[in-house]
Order: C-alpha cells, then structure tokens, then sequence
C-alpha cells in the first residue's frame, strides 16, 4: 500500500521528494561505480529490482482471511545492502504507479522516503544487530524483514498525519488515527513477512549457497565449498593435507 | 498476456506511436492540474480529460482503465475518512469533513486518472531512455531497463510455479501456503540471477564491452500535438480559476 497520486498536498509532495533525494542519490552513484567498476552486475542489478517487484506480487496468507502483499524490501536490504536498495526501491515505485496504478508520480518521493529509505535502513539496522546480539541467521532475517515492512507503514501513517494534522489535538492526534489504521492492523503482516523471510532464506541456504558467500550473507567456509570442487589431479585423498580447514586441526 | 493489463493496453494503445516527449507532458501537466487547482472544477476537468482522452483518440480499453483507476480506491478511501475523524472530545467527524473527505477523493482520483493516461499509452521501454535527457545515470537507466524486461519473464515464473504449487495442494492451509510462499520466493530469485547470467554470457559472447545498446525507436513530436496539449491545459488552468473564484 502506498500513497496514492494526488493524495498529498503540494508542499509535502515536494518536501518528501526533496527528503529522499540525497538517499536515492547516493544509491545511484553506488550502482553507478559498481557497474563501471564491474559491467556485468548491470544484469544482477536488474534482476535485483525485478526480484523486489515480483516479490511484491507474492500474495502472502494472511491470519484474519484476506491477503497481503510483502514490501519486499527487508530482503533486498540483506542481500543487496540499503543504498542500492534506496536505488532499486524508487525504480520498482516508478514501475508500481507505471504498471499496476499502484502509488503515483506526486506522491514517488514520499513513497521513496518510506519504503525505499526507511524500511530497508530500519530493516537492515535489526538484521545486524540481531545478527551481532544471536548470531543466528534466521533470527536475524526474521527481525530485519518484520521490521522493515512495519517501518515502512509506521513512516507513511507519520507522513499523512504531518499532511492532515487533526483540528484539535493537531499531528498527535492525527498520528495516533493513522497509526491505528495503517500501522496497527499491519503487525500481523509485517510478521508474516518476517516468516516469509525465514522460509525464503532457508530455501536460499540449501540452494543457492554460493551466492550468498558471494554477497556476504553467509561466510566463506572452506568446508562448505570441498564437497562442490573436484580433487586436484595427482592428490590422493589419503594423503594427509596441511591445509585442509576440516580435518587437521582435529 | 503478461499479466500486466496497463503494460498490455499500452503496447496496444493508438497513441504507441506518438512521441513519449508529447505524451509526458499532457499527463504530467495534468497531474499538476489535478494536485494544484481547486477540486472544483479543476479536478472534475482534469478527470474527464484524461479519461476522455484515454477512452477515445488512444483507444484504450475502457475495461482496463477502470479497473486500474479502481485500485488506489480502497487506500484513497480509507484515508479520506481517516483524516477527517476527530479525536479530540470523544470521536466525531471535523465540522468540514464530506467537504474535505470529498476534495482529497477528487484529487486522488483525477491525478490517478492523469497518471494512467500516460501509463496505459507509452511502454516503460520508451518512457527510460526519456529520463536520459533529465540527467539520470545511463548505469541507472540500464538497470532500470533489465528491471523491465526480467520483470514479465519472473511473474511467469511466478505464476507458473504457484499454479503447479497449488495443484499439489501447496497452498491448501495456511501452513502450507506459507511455506509454499517461501520456495516460491526463493525459487524466482534463484531464476533470477540464472536468467542474468545467462544473459550476461550471451551477451558477452556478443561482444558486449559496457552498456547494453539499443537503437532507440524514432517517435517524432508533433507539432499539432503540443499545441492543442498546451491550449487544452491553459483552458483548463483558466477556467477553473474563474469558476472556482467566483465559486470562492
């Protein structure tokens, strides 16, 4: 769910393009260096956002009957890293109110600000510090990607509270009325999307180890990798290796 | 076809051919329109332009344009009433509230309307090498431009999985659809990057150096065009300011 065009006055449309600005920027210089730097990652890069697109398409099963939609941003952040996410979450924004009239033009910056930049810092920051405090993975994943789907709902109820202040008791009490519609009812998706996250990424652990070596996800065990390499010719498996991380040291 | 109705309707739209230069500015300059000038009538003009527009010369089907313009409803309402709940003193409605609740609906439904006349007429891949000349990084417009054309084969994937996922009974509780969800998620990403490298090495095979080249299709401007854009928008821009300041 995202603010839909024209749903936002002037000066907060402008105000939160110019508030998300330097962080879209700043991915974008990102991509850029990494591309120039190392030209095939255009390709990766890409799938990344048509990954985040597609994952946003993935009907989530909801506790209460209906279905929801992952923000699909928590993930990205893991694997990608916030910077380039602020990048490639604009980009999939520009596509949602392009393909499927979902967001708009007016209202990109402000979607940008909480679902490009907020949600995955947000998610990233649990994901780390989950990750230091546990050192589990999965537990990690699971508050990375809960936290930034949440994060990004509580940043829009807060950006249409800011636009529409209640009459009387003015942002606070207009932040408490959105909050309440779009912030609270949302908690049992922002855990589904946390389960999600565990489900996808134990998926991504027996399948697709190596490219989480590859983007830093997991760690480069040497152990890990021998089962997939050949024996150089000539070695005898029998022969006693000294550099082998498995059985010398034991 | 792909799924993407609004994607579908602008490949087929009579306008595919026109510049995305021309038809960038009439929808832009109608979200402005819509966002800028009094719900009354500028918003009621707007909405009716573009879905005249829409509807008529561009040949969009009138069903996907509907349902599209239909989307945003649920948020649009739902936070139009939002806003105009009052808290304080026990909960009521603010002394103005169908006024106001029924300017942001006029708003949000005219500048959705403006946005789909250029959505459901110009293809993104026309609509990225345009944001060449606004001074994006061609790296982010290359990025961009895979995005768009791994996105349709990743929903068939997507949909193609789910479909077999389902007829296994994958999505049959709760439990399961979750779990199913998960695979499926980690399924389209695995393809993904497959479908990257693969291209990579066709394209490297092809020579590829840096930057994927493509010879952009020649869509000229018209004259025609942009004039009766700019004459249609100031008539819009002034009748609504004579109108809604009398009415004011």
């Amino acid at each position: 769910m995202h603010i839909a065009e024209g749903f936002l006055p002037p000066a907060h449309a402008v105000g939160w393009t110019i508030a998300a600005a330097p962080f879209v920027v700043h991915g974008a210089r990102a991509v850029a260096t990494e591309v120039r730097r190392n030209p095939e990652s255009t390709l990766l890069l890409g799938a990344a956002g048509a990954f985040t697109f597609v994952l946003s398409a993935i009907k989530l099963p909801s506790v209460t009957g209906s279905s929801s939609h992952p923000t699909g941003t928590g993930a990205g952040a893991i694997l990608f890293r916030p910077p380039v996410m602020a990048l490639l979450g604009t980009v999939v924004l520009l596509f949602q109110a392009l393909l499927l009239a979902h967001g708009g033009l007016t209202t990109l910056g402000a979607n940008a600000f909480s679902m490009a930049v907020v949600g995955p810092w947000v998610g990233y920051g649990a994901y780390r510090l989950t990750r230091a405090l546990t050192g589990n993975l999965l537990a990690a994943v699971f508050a990375g990607m809960a936290l930034a789907d949440l994060a990004t709902y509580v940043t829009t109820s807060l950006q249409l509270a800011l636009a529409f202040p209640d009459a009387e008791t003015g942002f606070a009490g207009a932040a408490v009325k959105f909050l309440g519609v779009f912030a609270l009812t949302q908690v049992p998706l922002a855990i589904g999307e946390g389960l999600l996250g565990v489900l996808l990424f134990r998926a991504l652990i027996s399948n697709a180890r190596p490219e989480l070596v590859r983007l830093g996800v997991l760690p480069a065990e040497p152990d890990d990798v021998l089962p997939d390499t050949p024996a150089p010719a000539g070695t005898s498996p029998a022969a006693p290796s000294t550099d082998d991380g498995d059985g010398a040291h034991r | 076809m792909t799924g993407l109705a609004v994607d579908d309707a602008a490949w087929a739209s009579a306008w595919r051919s026109r510049s995305p230069g021309d038809k960038a500015l009439l929808s832009l300059g109608l979200v402005l329109c819509a966002l800028l000038l009094p719900v009354w009538p500028g918003s009621v003009l707007v909405g009716l332009t573009a879905v005249a527009l829409a509807l008529g010369p561009a040949r969009v089907p009138a069903r996907t344009f509907g349902r599209a313009v239909r989307l945003p409803l649920a948020f649009v309402a739902v936070g139009a009433l939002t806003s105009v709940v009052q808290l304080g003193g026990g909960p009521g409605w603010a002394p103005d509230a169908a006024q106001r609740a029924g300017a942001l609906v006029g708003h949000a439904l005219a500048g959705g309307a403006a946005v789909l006349l250029l959505a459901t007429t110009t293809p993104m891949s026309d609509l990225l090498p345009a944001l060449r000349r606004l001074r994006v990084p061609a790296a982010v417009v290359e990025v961009a431009s895979v995005t768009y054309r791994l996105l349709f084969v990743l929903l068939e994937s997507l949909h193609t999985i789910r479909e077999a996922q389902t007829a296994r009974m994958g999505h049959s509780t709760v439990r399961r659809s979750f779990r199913s969800s998960g695979v499926l998620a980690a399924a389209v990403l695995t393809r993904s990057w497959d479908r990257a490298r693969r291209l990579q090495d066709g394209l490297a095979g092809r020579g590829m150096v840096d930057g994927l080249r493509v010879l952009p299709e020649v869509l000229p401007s018209s004259r025609r065009f942009l004039a009766a854009t700019v004459t249609g928008l100031t008539a819009i821009v002034v009748v609504s300011l004579t109108v809604g300041g009398a009415a004011g």
